[in-house]
Parts: structure tokens; C-alpha cells; sequence
């Protein structure tokens, strides 16, 4: 079976193909649906493949089982060496299936949120770019290539952020092509730290490849600059006034910067809640299973020089604790069903990337993977509550939709009882163990106390949606809710069951995942990982889950019952802002981050463009320097034409002239 | 002797000249022109040349004036410019530039060939009669002169074709007639003959 | 015998006065008139030379201007008249359409 290793082309390549005949070839909304759909569920299926011939290969001594098929040498100038191959190896196949299989089951529910949309084909198209890059980036085996597929990822979400791009506003008040743009532009600016963080990585260690490859099979090794990281971790970098930095710190620090842009850490989150302008299946791939959480993928990839530089590892994890925190809060006071699902995205890629930033790995990859799960199912069935709905979004105008579409409203609940980290669902367990590894392992206990208040908080705020959407009197009677068809139920149902037992991953006890993880981090010589649960662990646990229950309960009972279920009005603010005034408005606008971007840069910045575009480019430029000079020009002919008079005579007399002056030259020489 | 014959017929060249110039009728103009084309043929006389003498009076005088007075007449062009000129700056500006040409002439004439051209010592009184100038006509000279018979063929095919009436100048001249006020007598006689 | 620098004089004359005439006159009928006029001072001027040099190629050259100023004065004349049938005007400054 090692000769089958080609296999894994396979799984970037039915995306890729999926796309390209979409693109090209394809203009019917339903063919497309299908052939996209089939394209991810053939990946898929590719994936599970992989890991079987991955499982066949030989056990090296270190590093674990690794899968490196390179198609060809894609840059080679002098000692940069960047070889065009593909890496499967365990990391890699844990993400795979989530990509993939996630990915497929949102393909076949957009065949029917999306159907009536006039640009299905093109949604599609798009949908099997955007699995194609992120598969590109997981698999790249070197910084280059992940950047290919960062790069992509953010393409994709540009494009499918866009997809309304002609209608000016979408609830609750976003302009989907100024959202799209932002996007970008915030992806653009992390994007600065990784390209600087790369050239750093060539410069100092040698090369961009993550493991030592030998891409012509003729002995000339490119170095895999994870394993020199030891070479440089106490080499410190000049930074005059500023000081010295450790080199492992400052590549450390400018990859953070990339990925707090990517998965939507502070500062750089503003984009993530405008980005549900996009259609809701959209939100559900990227913006919850898939994109944001590349960002995670990357640091978990590059373990080693975070273990090199405590410092920046100590910077993460304070990024993603203050993130879970102020995400959570912020999620309390939305009013829209996917802004409380956004903001509740980016702080649970907190707690994922506080995971793998104190070097919890497979904790980190264990939320991620759960949080896939229930994060996508809470905007499907979101999706589906807004299609029974009648597109409506705003949860002030909902009430009392359980009795009406049960289906949706039990699976949200399933969705919602793992996102509050509730025994037995998934969620618990993979929340559990990052606030454990926190408290205990990783030296942290104040970080362990406010991410269990942020986990408090998430419990309250998914009680509150819970209430306001399913339970209650409908405030807003203009329309019947009705349930949702076959198409969408059915991947919600497979969801929850996903929800409900995605626990087994990493049960404590089997840790079929943290095995499986291990060999890829674990430095050999190591001591095992103590695996045994204290029982302070248990009473962690326990502790945790009461109080997000009480939370959740509170949450749920504030809605629904009392004066403040009864002052929710259309239109109305939040009745609880009566308590907490502007603090309610500042979490409603997520803590001001894009207040403060909006006045200190976009408005200058467009300032200053429309004074080059109106006044230097058009007035000046074009006015002066080009209309300037035709008219000139033509001034200068017309004042010429003068000597065009059209009298025979005149043209005689100039004769003359030319005469009397020839032979005056003759004469006189 | 000689010099008086010249100085006379060199004065009376110069002032029909001038005269031509001058005149405000084109008839009269004509009239000096062949004054003109008199004086310069007796001049061809004192400088032994009497078969251009002949020649002058008989094309120039005789032919070529007969034809500018025959075209006068027809179109009654006897007074055109009746109207201001309209570029005045025209006429001294010519005169100007014409005197400047003139000088300019008289100095190459004067200081440039001293004295004279280089006369040659033989002076044989008929070199230029009509036989010799036959001889070398149709010997050396044959090819100009029968190049000379197809130019004047051309020039004759090109006046009979200039001179077609085509069908569409004579509708333009109907609407003129029709269109036209305060025309003159005259003018209505030449569009008769003319058109 | 007459120097031959007196009849180039003359030429000179003749020929001034008639440029002056072409640029003059708006009668275009008086032009063509000039135009003759210059072209026997120059037949002047080459008779004058022809007997100064006993060559009689001058003469010669001059029959031939003389032949094919008349066979321009005839396709000039037929041309003045074409004009006028279209233009009804023989003043040259009328005919400036090319103006501009």
C-alpha cells in the first residue's frame, strides 16, 4: 500500500475539478449543486482513504507517520528551495476529515437554502474553490504553499462574503460588498505579519519547508526548519532603540499577528460579525468550521518555535483569553441570530487558540474539531429558522417558534447545550479540557477562572437566543413559520448527532485523538504525557458545568419569564440595557474596535483617496496636464490656421519671399 | 546708333510695362502688354535675332493677345476690382519685396560678371538666321521640337475639354439666373453666351 | 554693340514688374498677363546671352518657351472660363474655399 501515497492528490483535486467545472462548463442551479456536493463527499471519502494508506506506511523513529508527495521543484533559486508537495500526516488528517466532511454536509444543505438564488452556479463555483484552498493550506508542506491556501481562503471569503454584493443592505444594516472588502483588508493586514514572518523563517533558519524533504530524489535535502528551531532560540535581533528581541519571539509575534487577522483574535475580529452579510451556509463553512480556524491549525503546526519563545507563547495565550472574554460578552447584546453566532465564534476560537498557544494541542484540535461541529450546526439550523422565518433575522421579531418547526428547535438545542459546554455533549469534554489544562498543567489558574466566566457567559447568552427565538409569544405576526424541507433537516439532524457524541473523540480514558495527535508533537526522549485524571480534574469539571448551567438557566429564564420577557419590543433595545446603558451599547458594538478603526483609518484613508481621485487625478492630471495640453495645442494650431487664408496671392507672396531670400544666398556667397 | 534704337525701345517696354500693371481696365492692360511684346521683339531685332522677331510678334503679339482680349470681352471682365482689397497689406508689402528682388538682380548684374559677359570675337552677322536656326531645329533639337507638337496637343485636347458644357453646370447656372438680383446686363448677356 | 549686361537690366525690370503684377492685381485675367510678361524677360534675358556667346542654343530654347506660353496662356484661358461658369467671379481673392 506505500506506493498508493499518490492518493492524497486526490483530495485537493475533486474540489479543485468541482470548481473548475462549475465555473466553465456549468449553468444549470441543480447540476451544480451536485457536482459541487459530489466533488467535497469524493474528497472526503479521499480522506478517509489517506489515512488508511497513511496508517500502511512504516512508523518512523520520530515525527510520526508522514505522507510527503511532491509533484515538482516550484522555486529553486540558489539555497531557496520551495518544493510544489503535498503533506498528509496526522495533524493533517484530523483537519481533512473536518474540512471535508463537514464541508460536504453544508454543500448538500446549501442545494436547498440556496435554491431561488439567482447566482447559485457561481456560489458553488466558489464553495469548491474555498475547500480546495483550505485543503491546499493544511497540506502544503511548507510555509508557501499554507500561504497559498491562507491567501485563497480569504479570496473565498471575499467572494462568498459578496454574494449579495447588488443589494445595498442586509440585515441587521451590513453592506455585503463593504463587508466582503473588509474582510480582506483585515485579513490583509495579518497577512503582513505571516509574509514577514516567513522571510524571517528563510533568513534565520534556512528554509520554508516544515520537514526535511528531498524534492529531486537526488540527495539535496531541503531542511525542515522545524527541527533547527533549537538553533536559534536564544538569538536575539537588534532592534536598536527598541532594544533586542529574541529572533523565535519576533517570528513567533509577527505569526500571531496573522493569525489574530485569520481567526479573528482581538484586534483584528472586526471583520467576522459584518461577514454574516454572506449567505448563512457560507457562515457556516467558513466563518465557523474551516477558515477561522486555520489560524489554529498554524500554530499547532509550528509548535516548536512557540516552545522556543515562551514570551510570544505567553502573548497568545493572553490574546485568545481576552478574546474569549470580550467575544462573549459582546455576543449578549446582539440582536440578529447570526451576530450572537459570530461573536460566539471568535470566542471559542479563543479557548482554541489559549489551547495550543500554552501547547495543548490536542485539547486545542479537540475543540476545534467539536466546535466544527456544533458551531456549523448552529448556523444551519440558524439558516433554517431564518428560511421558516420568511427572512426574517432580527430576534426581536421571533418568539414562540418551537411548536412550529420542532426539527430545527431541537437540533438548535442540541447545538446550543454543546457550544455551554453541558455533560454530555461534545462540548463539554473538549472545553473541559482546555480550562483543566489551564488550571493544572499549563500554570494558569487566572487564565483558567476567566475562561471559565467567559464559558458562563456563553451558557447565558445561548439561554437568552434560546428564549427569544423558540419560546415565548411570536412578537412579530406579519408572518407564518413554517419548517423546513427534507434538505435542510436532515444535515442538521446528522449534526446533532455529531454533537451528541462527539465527545467519544477525546473521552478521557480512550484519548483516541491526543494518540493519535502525539506522535506528530511529542519530542522524542520525552516522557509520556500523564494521562490519568485527578480528581481535582473531576471537581474542575463539575464545578464548571453547574455553573454554566445555572448561567444557561438564568439566561433562558430571564427571556422568558418576568418583566424582561415582557419588554422585548420590536425595534426596542434589549430591556436589560436599561441596567447596564452604555456598557450594553459598547458590547453591541463590539467594544468599539470598529469605531476606532473606521474614524483613525478608513475615513482618512478615503479622505485622502477622494482628494487624489477628484482634485490631483481629475483636476490636476487630467485637467491641467492632459486636457491642458490638447488645448494647448489646439490653441497653438487655431492661432497657426491664420496663415491659411485661401487667397492665391498670399500664397504667392510667401513664393517670393523664398525666392528673394535663395537668391540673396546665392548672390552673396 | 544702336544705343539710342535700344534706349527708346528699352523705355517704351518698361512703361508698358508699368502701364499694364497699373491699369484699372483689363482691356486697356492687354493693350500695354502688346506694346510690350512690340518693344521686346524690335529689342530681339537688335540683339540679331530675326527669327524670333518674326516669331514674337507673330505668337505673342499676334495670337496669345488676340487670345486674352477675345476672353476679356467674353466674360466682360473689364472691371473687377471695383471692391477694396482685402488684404492691404498685400500690395506694399509686393512692392517691397519685388524692389528688393530687383536689387538684389542688379547686383549680380553689376558686381558679380564685371563688365560683361565674355563676348566671343566672332560676330557673324547671320548666325542666327532662319536656315541655321531650321538646321538646328530639326538636327540637334529634334526631339524638344516634336515633344513640343504633343504638348500643344495635349494643351488643345485640354482646352476642348475644359471648354464642355456638362449638363449639371448648366442647371447650377439656371438656379443662379433664378436665384440672382441686381445683376448686371452684362453679366446676363455672358451667362447667355457662356452657359 | 549694346553690352549685354544693359538687356539683362532690362530683364531684371521687366521681370520685378511683373511679379509685382501677380501679387497685385486681383484681376485674374491681368495676372495671367504678368505671368507672360515674366516669362519674355526671361526669353529676353537668354536672346541677349545667345548673341553674347554666338551660341545658338538660347535661341533655340526661347522658340520653345515661346510655343508653350502659348499652349499655357490656351489651357489657362479655357481654365479662367470653366472658373467663372461655376463662380461667376474672376476676382482671385473670391476663390478661397481653401481658407482655414
Amino acid at each position: 500500500m506505500s506506493n498508493l501515497t499518490w492518493i492524497i492528490l486526490l483530495i485537493p483535486a475533486f474540489p479543485l475539478l468541482g470548481f473548475l467545472v462549475n465555473t466553465f462548463f456549468i449553468r444549470d442551479e441543480r447540476t451544480a449543486g451536485r457536482v459541487a456536493s459530489g466533488a467535497v463527499i469524493l474528497a472526503f471519502v479521499m480522506a478517509l482513504l489517506s489515512i488508511a494508506v497513511l496508517q500502511a506506511q512504516p512508523e518512523p523513529a520520530e515525527g510520526g507517520r508522514r505522507i510527503d508527495y511532491i509533484l515538482w521543484e516550484w522555486i529553486s533559486v540558489g539555497s531557496f528551495r520551495v518544493p510544489f508537495g503535498f503533506l498528509f500526516d496526522h495533524l493533517t488528517a484530523v483537519m481533512a476529515l473536518l474540512v471535508t466532511g463537514v464541508g460536504a454536509i453544508i454543500h448538500v444543505y446549501s442545494i436547498g437554502y440556496m435554491h431561488g438564488d439567482v447566482r447559485q452556479v457561481r456560489f458553488f463555483a466558489y464553495l469548491n474553490l474555498f475547500i480546495f484552498s483550505m485543503l491546499m493550506l493544511i497540506m502544503g508542506d511548507n510555509m508557501l504553499l499554507l500561504f497559498l491556501g491562507w491567501e485563497g481562503v480569504g479570496l473565498c471569503s471575499f467572494l462568498l462574503i459578496g454574494h449579495y454584493f447588488d443589494r445595498r443592505s442586509v440585515q441587521p444594516g451590513i453592506n455585503p460588498s463593504g463587508a466582503a472588502v473588509k474582510a480582506f483588508v483585515v485579513n490583509r493586514v495579518g497577512d503582513v505579519g505571516m509574509l514577514l514572518a516567513m522571510a524571517a523563517i528563510f533568513s534565520r533558519l534556512g528554509s520554508l519547508s516544515f520537514y526535511n524533504q528531498d524534492p529531486m530524489l537526488d540527495g539535496r535535502i531541503v531542511p525542515g526548519f522545524l527541527a533547527h528551531v533549537n538553533d536559534i532560540a536564544f538569538a536575539q535581533l537588534d532592534l536598536g532603540a527598541f532594544g533586542t528581541i529574541g529572533i523565535a519571539t519576533a517570528i513567533c509575534l509577527l505569526i500571531l499577528l496573522g493569525v489574530t487577522g485569520k481567526s479573528a483574535q482581538v484586534p483584528l475580529f472586526v471583520w467576522l460579525p459584518d461577514a454574516m452579510a454572506g449567505p448563512t451556509p457560507v457562515s457556516a463553512l467558513i466563518h465557523a468550521a474551516t477558515m477561522v480556524t486555520s489560524g489554529v491549525y498554524l500554530i499547532a503546526r509550528v509548535q516548536p518555535l512557540f516552545q522556543a519563545s515562551p514570551t510570544a507563547a505567553g502573548w497568545v495565550v493572553t490574546i485568545g483569553v481576552l478574546t474569549a472574554l470580550l467575544a462573549a460578552l459582546a455576543a449578549v447584546a446582539q440582536f440578529d441570530i447570526k451576530r450572537v453566532l459570530a461573536y460566539s465564534t471568535i470566542s471559542q476560537l479563543g479557548y482554541m487558540i489559549v489551547a495550543v498557544g500554552m501547547g495543548a494541542v490536542s485539547a486545542g484540535m479537540f475543540h476545534l474539531l467539536t466546535h466544527g461541529i456544533f458551531k456549523a450546526l448552529l448556523f444551519l439550523a440558524a439558516g433554517s429558522v431564518i428560511h421558516g422565518a420568511h427572512d426574517h433575522q432580527d430576534m426581536r421579531r421571533m418568539g414562540g417558534l418551537r411548536t412550529k418547526m420542532p426539527t430545527t428547535y431541537w437540533t438548535y438545542l442540541v447545538g446550543a447545550l454543546a457550544l455551554a459546554g453541558i455533560f454530555p455533549f461534545a462540548g463539554f469534554w473538549s472545553k473541559d479540557e482546555i480550562i483543566s489544562y489551564a488550571w493544572f498543567n499549563g500554570g494558569r489558574p487566572v487564565g483558567a477562572i476567566l475562561l471559565i466566566f467567559a464559558s458562563m457567559i456563553t451558557a447565558f447568552y445561548m439561554g437568552r437566543q434560546i428564549a427569544l427565538i423558540f419560546f415565548g409569544q411570536q412578537r412579530d405576526t406579519t408572518y407564518t413559520p413554517h419548517e423546513s424541507g427534507q434538505i435542510i433537516t436532515v444535515p442538521l439532524i446528522i449534526l446533532a448527532v455529531g454533537a451528541v457524541i462527539g465527545g467519544l473523540i477525546n473521552f478521557p480514558g480512550l484519548h483516541w485523538l491526543s494518540d493519535f495527535l502525539h506522535p506528530v508533537f511529542a519530542t522524542p526522549g520525552a516522557p509520556p504525557v500523564d494521562e490519568t485524571y485527578t480528581l481535582g480534574q473531576g471537581i474542575l469539571a463539575v464545578v464548571t458545568t453547574l455553573l454554566a448551567a445555572a448561567s444557561g438557566y438564568a439566561g433562558w429564564y430571564l427571556y422568558t419569564h418576568g418583566a424582561v420577557a415582557r419588554r422585548v419590543r420590536i425595534g426596542q433595545p434589549d430591556p436589560l440595557y436599561r441596567y447596564n446603558g452604555d456598557i450594553w451599547t459598547g458590547a453591541e458594538i463590539g467594544w468599539g474596535f470598529d469605531w476606532f478603526y473606521d474614524h483613525a483609518i478608513v475615513r482618512p484613508y478615503r479622505t485622502a483617496s477622494r482628494f487624489l481621485s477628484d482634485v490631483y487625478d481629475r483636476q490636476g492630471i487630467d485637467g491641467t496636464l492632459v486636457d491642458g495640453t490638447g488645448r494647448l495645442m489646439g490653441r497653438a494650431a487655431e492661432s497657426l490656421r491664420g496663415a491659411q487664408t485661401g487667397f492665391i496671392r498670399n500664397y504667392v507672396l510667401i513664393f517670393l519671399v523664398g525666392v528673394v531670400l535663395m537668391v540673396g544666398y546665392f548672390a552673396l556667397s | 546708333m544702336e544705343y539710342i534704337v535700344f534706349v527708346v525701345t528699352a523705355i517704351i517696354a518698361a512703361v508698358g510695362a508699368v502701364a499694364m500693371v497699373l491699369s484699372k481696365n483689363a482691356v486697356h492692360s492687354a493693350l500695354f502688354l502688346l506694346l510690350n511684346f512690340g518693344a521686346i521683339s524690335v529689342l530681339y531685332l537688335l540683339l540679331r535675332a530675326p527669327f524670333l522677331f518674326v516669331v514674337q510678334l507673330i505668337v505673342y503679339a499676334g495670337a496669345i493677345i488676340v487670345l486674352f482680349l477675345f476672353v476679356v470681352m467674353l466674360l466682360g471682365a473689364e472691371r473687377v476690382e471695383d471692391t477694396p482689397d482685402s488684404i492691404a497689406w498685400q500690395r506694399p508689402l509686393a512692392i517691397g519685396l519685388g524692389i528688393l528682388l530687383l536689387l538684389e538682380a542688379l547686383y549680380v548684374a553689376f558686381s558679380r560678371t564685371v563688365g560683361a559677359v565674355t563676348p566671343v570675337a566672332q560676330r557673324n552677322e547671320d548666325f542666327a538666321s532662319p536656315e541655321r536656326i531650321g538646321q538646328a531645329l530639326f538636327s540637334t533639337y529634334l526631339l524638344p521640337f516634336e515633344i513640343t507638337s504633343v504638348v500643344l496637343l495635349a494643351a488643345i485636347v485640354g482646352v476642348v475639354v475644359l471648354s464642355k458644357r456638362s449638363g449639371r453646370v448648366e442647371q447650377a447656372q439656371r438656379a443662379l439666373e433664378h436665384d440672382a438680383d441686381g445683376r448686371s446686363e452684362q453679366m446676363e448677356q455672358v451667362m447667355e453666351r457662356v452657359g | 554693340m549694346v553690352p549685354t549686361n544693359y538687356f539683362v537690366i532690362l530683364s531684371a525690370i521687366l521681370f520685378t514688374v511683373g511679379v509685382i503684377g501677380v501679387l497685385t492685381r486681383r484681376n485674374a485675367l491681368v495676372v495671367f498677363m504678368s505671368v507672360e510678361l515674366m516669362l519674355n524677360s526671361a526669353n529676353l534675358a537668354l536672346v541677349a546671352f545667345a548673341q553674347a556667346r554666338q551660341s545658338l542654343t538660347g535661341q533655340i530654347l526661347v522658340f520653345f518657351v515661346i510655343t508653350v506660353a502659348a499652349a499655357e496662356v490656351a489651357v489657362g484661358l479655357a481654365l479662367l472660363v470653366a472658373i467663372f461658369r461655376s463662380r461667376r467671379t474672376l476676382d482671385v481673392d473670391e476663390v478661397s474655399t481653401l481658407r482655414g
